[in-house]
């Protein structure tokens, strides 16, 4: 069977085109049926620029794509109908209720008149905004509006599904929610595919991950897989700012240093966890004082760390 | 799991532009601020030019003895001109607010993006036309040919609609901000005033003059002005006619070609 997400040599460039900005430069990506699949990167990465064009908002400038098995470019439409997409900022008309707002999509989406009224109280039932239905979308919250704009992306039920940062700026109890509706929609066989510049929610959803940094993909595979990659457990250390030239000679005598945020220094440990009490007395010997120390295993923002040269929540280096 | 395949869907375009104009109307009435201005500039632009520049029907050959049936049409044509305007304006605000990317992402034909709000423009624009025709009588215009000649100012506020309508959304497509709203202002304004608004075409010399009488808005104002000065004849219908369903024609191109850009 086809995958419902192929994509090869996906690339879009703005601008002229003596000196064109490359959003995106040459994607490959196939996602299998029935998995969460997870595009990871910072602002401006090419995230978005991606989601547009599988989504048939935005022509490649090159390459070619396959959305559950059709052509973006020349089946455009027949991609529109099998897909259902909650782009960033939940873009909702404020005037408009819940149900107005199910019910146009129905319409658009040429849900039969006798199957629409069922098929929005089920929805809205669904993402918990029976109660709101007919209040005005300007009255809810950020979680209620990214929930509406899932139920609105489910209305013709879609085979698979995009979430561009769906929980960007909600809560930590929305965020949970919307979590627990994508692993349930998951689990009734629809595809995801799913941006986010969150390391956690990433390791909490996706099956496979796809790292993004300036329009191309740099790491993919399983977190657990791209976390094995990385391989030894990172010491974090901060030290006196006068000190850091010292101390980096020393952590070097036990591995390669690593992309830290600012005023922190980062070692990957080559002979594991057992180092660290060699490191702390090679660094007094060396008379630093260690301010602050963590160890930790190898994360996906090692991962990231590592393609990229620098930390996704954290200053570059 | 999915229980729809495409074959399924029973999207048409005139389902979908229904639901779009409903959506369109139904937000007017919600925030009728968008509204208002396009029905209260027709009465007032009718009374008020009516009254400052009455003095006009002394001119030897003006087609009326009252200012009113002059000016009561140009105003409605304005207002009708603008009104078709304001589908650019709600076009730029769903696009800047990314709605219009949802409708877009939609299976819908193309079209019913374009049906849809033009459908809830003409429904505004006869509510103007009536309004301001039932205002205007209480201050004096008289219909000088039946309801022939009242049809004629319906038919060329509609026409003039859906002109500036298919205008509006060309330009807010390619522009895709607020910088679209000042052209498609500017544009029209000096399209309707260097025609015939404001004198009749005898009187004007010049290269106003020339320019008037190429100008197809003459044309128009001619044919909504029939009711009013006169008999309706063919001779004064069907250049308003023509000019009406070759722009109507060319600014809805020119509007389907935008809607098409957005994708690139």
């Amino acid at each position: 069977m086809t995958s419902p997400i192929i994509a090869t040599g996906l690339a879009r460039y703005f601008g002229s085109k003596d000196e064109p900005i490359k959003a995106v430069d040459g994607v490959d990506l196939e996602v299998k049926e029935g998995e969460i699949f997870g595009f990871l990167g910072p602002n401006g990465a090419g995230k978005s620029t991606t989601v547009r064009m599988l989504t048939t908002l935005l022509r490649p400038t090159a390459g070619q794509a396959f959305v559950a098995g059709y052509d973006i470019v020349k089946d455009a439409d027949k991609v529109r109908r099998s897909i259902g997409v909650a782009l960033q900022d939940a873009a909702i008309d404020p005037l408009m209720t819940g149900n107005e707002l199910l019910e146009l999509q129905a319409v658009l989406y040429g849900i039969a008149p006798n199957q629409m009224k069922k098929r929005a109280d089920e929805l809205l039932e669904r993402v918990g905004l029976t109660a709101a239905a007919d209040r005005r979308v300007g009255t809810y919250s950020g979680g209620m509006r990214r929930r509406l704009d899932l139920a609105l992306s489910l209305i013709h039920q879609p085979t698979v599904l995009f979430l561009d940062e769906p929980t960007t700026g909600l809560d930590p109890m929305s965020r949970l929610t919307l979590w627990e509706e994508v692993k349930r929609l998951n689990s009734d066989g629809t595809t995801v595919l799913l941006t986010t510049q969150y390391l956690e929610e990433a390791d909490q959803l996706a099956d496979r991950i796809a790292i993004i940094d300036h329009g191309k993909i740099v790491r993919e595979g399983t977190p657990r897989d791209l976390k094995a990659q990385v391989g030894a457990p990172t010491l974090l250390i901060t030290v006196a700012a006068q000190l850091t030239e010292t101390a980096t000679q020393v952590l070097k005598e036990f591995g390669d240093m690593r992309p830290t945020t600012e005023g922190t220094l980062g070692v990957g440990l080559n002979a594991g966890v057992e180092a660290v009490t060699d490191v702390v007395r090679r660094l007094d010997e060396a008379g630093i004082r260690v301010q602050h120390l963590e160890l930790n295993e190898p994360s996906l923002d090692d991962v990231f760390a590592e393609a990229t040269g620098y930390r996704l929540e954290g200053a570059k280096q | 799991m999915n229980t729809f395949t495409p074959d399924e869907f029973t999207g048409t375009t005139m389902r979908s532009s229904s639901a779009l104009s409903t959506r369109a109307l139904r937000n007017t009435r919600r925030l009728p601020s968008t509204f208002l201005p396009t029905l209260a500039m027709p009465i007032f632009q009718s009374i008020a030019f009516a009254g400052t520049f009455f003095a006009i029907t002394k001119i030897p050959g003006f087609p009326t003895d009252r200012s009113i049936n002059w000016y009561m049409p140009l105003a409605v044509c304005m207002g009708s001109a603008f009104g078709g305007v304001g589908l650019g304006f709600s076009a730029i605000k769903d696009i800047e607010n990314g709605f219009f990317d949802r409708l877009r992402m939609t299976p819908t034909p193309r079209r019913a993006l374009i049906i849809g709000p033009l459908i809830s423009c003409w429904v505004r624009t006869l509510v103007v036309v009536t309004i301001v025709l039932l205002v205007s009588f209480c201050f004096g215009v008289r219909l000088t040919s039946g309801l022939v000649g009242l049809a004629m100012l319906y038919v060329a506020s509609l026409g003039l609609s859906t002109v500036a309508a298919g205008w509006g959304l060309g330009i807010a497509y390619r522009f895709r901000d607020m910088r679209g709203a000042a052209i498609m202002q500017l544009t029209l304004f000096l399209t309707m005033f260097l025609s015939s608004a404001q004198t009749p075409l005898n009187v004007m010399t010049g290269w106003l003059h020339t320019v008037a009488r190429y100008n197809p808005a003459t044309n128009i104002l001619r044919l909504a002005r029939q009711g009013f000065l006169g008999d309706v004849t063919w001779n004064g219908v069907w250049g308003g006619l023509v000019a009406l369903v070759g722009l109507s024609v060319l600014t809805l191109w020119f509007a389907r070609r935008g809607l098409d850009s957005l994708d690139r």
